[in-house]
């Protein structure tokens, strides 16, 4: 299960019960007055610092912020093993990346960069960019050659909510505007490279290529499904899911599996594929359980006597944290709400697409 | 500068083509994040740095313990980010440069700001270096003055810092050798220099570094293009601080 990140929320019982009613009516009531799947306001600003291949900043509206840098640079393959794997394949399949090519690191203040927490929003985010396995292809130069990325994530703000879709809508945005040099020497030889910055060539091509990916957290209470939980939300959910998905190229609209069909009079239509899920674990199960009224002495009721006999559980109003997993049908309901036509995929991706103009 | 030694005697511009007594670009946002008490973004040519403050706010030590004394405890961290310089470079926690420069930040901000207002808490500065090109020390101060004044913690005045640089390499004995204002990275790393920080438009120094060697004859040269250099800084940061005035100023009669 995922660790925890964020500081224990200080609500009362009947605070956190209040919320989980009224996040639970259909539709759901939620504290900032948005509805279920809409996302709260952010500026992002793509390009900012000339000395990185590609970079990107966004401050949602909680003032959580976050910069990530991308930078390139040429390294040497291990030889042995790649022209073993190249002479079997012949020419066409000898183009093939390794996942560690990519380093991503997240910095989050006050934490080391060896706590658990880094770490594991650092795999979410790599497990969603080297999914589909074409991502290091790119950085293929030669049989001997190849380009090594780093990127690194800054969380610039203190965790105030939990800051994984921050982080992955900021390192989509940086590798939109990620350019690698232009080659200029042909095949094996030593790779030289044109210091003509404006012809390089980008890292993604967005109609040609897919779609860097984006991770968004999704949560639910009870039946109700929400989108882009604040902190208050988060410490009701029953369930949190982050669900890596990205965009494939519209040009080759091949049938695949795990592809959502694609309409055949779509023109503009996205082809959203779902790369990865992970539960998060929410901060809901560490808070303190309610007690009615007729078990608590301070309000005029007799003192429970088998404190293991968990009385008032089940009671209207009364605040109990949520127990054991979340049901089959309710995953794959939060995951198809992200991946529907004209769903918050679609709605995100959009967002993006306007932001890097 | 033995790169351009000549074409600098020629024409007298240096190799961004600034002339001795200039500034580069200087700009400052105030106010940068909600989430901060105050914060701000200052860019002196390529080198940009984010300052957050956070606090006052209460001493917390281990276990919830009061700590602190009758004045508030300035605390300064900062952190390079891996893509700021020309290659990609993790810098550790440890780092002692690092460490010295923090606590430059905090000892200099100590004796400006009225820390006895606040007993028994902490102010605590946070840097993030985006990109470096020279001059970071003052490029932190600088930020860090600004974003302490969109926190509101009061203050004597201005802290503003540059650096100053002599075209003359420690040996050689030209006496021609011109003082140079605000150095890039590559004129630091040629060039004997020293950042210096003054409160307001007043000339006394609070803050004087210098890690090079230099013939003392020019100390003085550089010293006073450096003061002067300040003075400059300390228009533009008020400029900014005095727009955002105006602009709340503006939002509250609304």
């Amino acid at each position: 299960m995922a660790p925890q990140s964020l500081q224990q929320i200080l609500l009362s019982p009947a605070e956190l019960s209040y919320l989980h009613t009224s996040l639970s009516s259909n539709p759901p009531i939620r504290p900032d007055g948005r509805t279920a799947t809409q996302f709260r306001p952010l500026i992002a600003e793509s390009d900012i610092l000339p000395g990185t291949n590609g970079s990107a900043r966004i401050c949602f509206a909680d003032g959580t912020e976050a910069v990530v840098g991308v930078k390139a640079e040429v390294e040497r393959s291990s030889g042995i093993s790649r022209d073993v794997d190249g002479e079997g394949e012949g020419e066409e399949g000898v183009k093939k990346g390794r996942n560690e090519w990519v380093e991503i690191s997240v910095d989050i203040p006050g934490e080391r960069d060896d706590d658990s927490n880094p770490i594991f929003l650092a795999a979410v985010l790599s497990e969603a960019l080297l999914a589909d396995g074409e991502f290091v292809e790119r950085l293929w130069i030669n049989r001997h050659f190849h380009w090594r990325l780093y990127l690194d994530v800054l969380l610039l703000s203190p965790p105030l909510s939990y800051p994984l879709p921050l982080l992955s809508l900021t390192t989509h945005l940086a590798l939109l505007t990620t350019r690698l040099p232009k080659l200029l020497s042909e095949k094996d030889e030593d790779p030289l490279f044109s210091d003509d910055w404006d012809a390089s060539e980008p890292l993604y091509h967005p109609p040609h290529t897919s779609h860097p990916p984006i991770t968004l957290l999704v949560m639910a209470v009870q039946e109700t499904i929400i989108f882009d939980p604040s902190k208050e939300e988060l410490a009701v959910a029953d369930a949190v899911l982050a669900v890596s998905l990205s965009e494939s190229p519209t040009s080759n609209s091949s049938s695949q599996d795990t592809e959502m069909e694609m309409d055949v009079e779509g023109g503009k239509k996205r082809n959203l594929r779902l790369l990865a899920v992970r539960t998060i674990d929410p901060p809901s199960r560490l808070t303190h359980k309610g007690l009615a009224n007729k078990v608590n002495t301070a309000t005029g009721g007799t003192a429970q006597k088998n404190l293991e006999d968990g009385g008032g559980d089940g009671e209207e109003g009364v605040w109990c944290p949520p127990r054991g997993g979340a049901k089959r049908g309710l995953i794959k309901e939060m995951i198809g709400r992200v991946l529907e036509r004209g769903g918050v995929g679609e709605e995100v991706l959009d967002g993006l697409c306007g932001a890097e103009l | 500068m033995p790169l351009d030694t000549s074409t600098y005697s020629l024409a007298l511009l240096r190799l961004d083509g600034r002339r001795w007594n200039e500034l580069r670009r200087l700009t400052a946002q105030i106010s940068t994040q909600v989430a901060a008490d105050g914060s701000s973004y200052l860019e002196m040519g390529n080198t940009k740095v984010m300052c957050t403050v956070a606090g006052p706010s209460e001493a917390k030590g281990a276990g919830g313990v009061r700590l602190g004394n009758d004045r508030a405890d300035i605390r300064v961290s900062i952190s390079i980010a891996g893509f700021s310089g020309v290659d990609r470079k993790k810098s550790g926690r440890n780092d002692k440069r690092l460490m010295e420069m923090q606590h430059t930040i905090a000892s200099a901000f100590a004796q400006n700001l009225f820390t006895k207002l606040y007993p028994h808490s902490t102010i605590s500065l946070s840097i993030h270096v985006l990109s470096q090109d020279g001059s970071l020390l003052a490029a932190c101060i600088n930020a860090c003055t600004i974003a302490l004044i969109d926190a509101g913690v009061p203050m004597h005045d201005y802290i503003c810092a540059c650096t100053a640089g002599s075209t003359s390499s420690y040996s050689s004995n030209d006496e021609t050798a011109d003082p140079l204002l605000d150095l890039n990275t590559m004129e630091e790393q040629e060039l004997p220099f020293l950042t210096v920080a003054t409160m307001g438009e007043s000339d006394s120094v609070s803050v004087l570094i210098m890690e090079t060697k230099v013939q003392v004859g020019r100390l003085e040269g550089m010293l006073a293009v450096g003061v002067d250099g300040c003075k400059q800084v300390r228009a533009i940061l008020d400029g900014v601080a005095r727009a955002r005035g105006t602009k709340m100023l503006e939002g509250s009669r609304m």
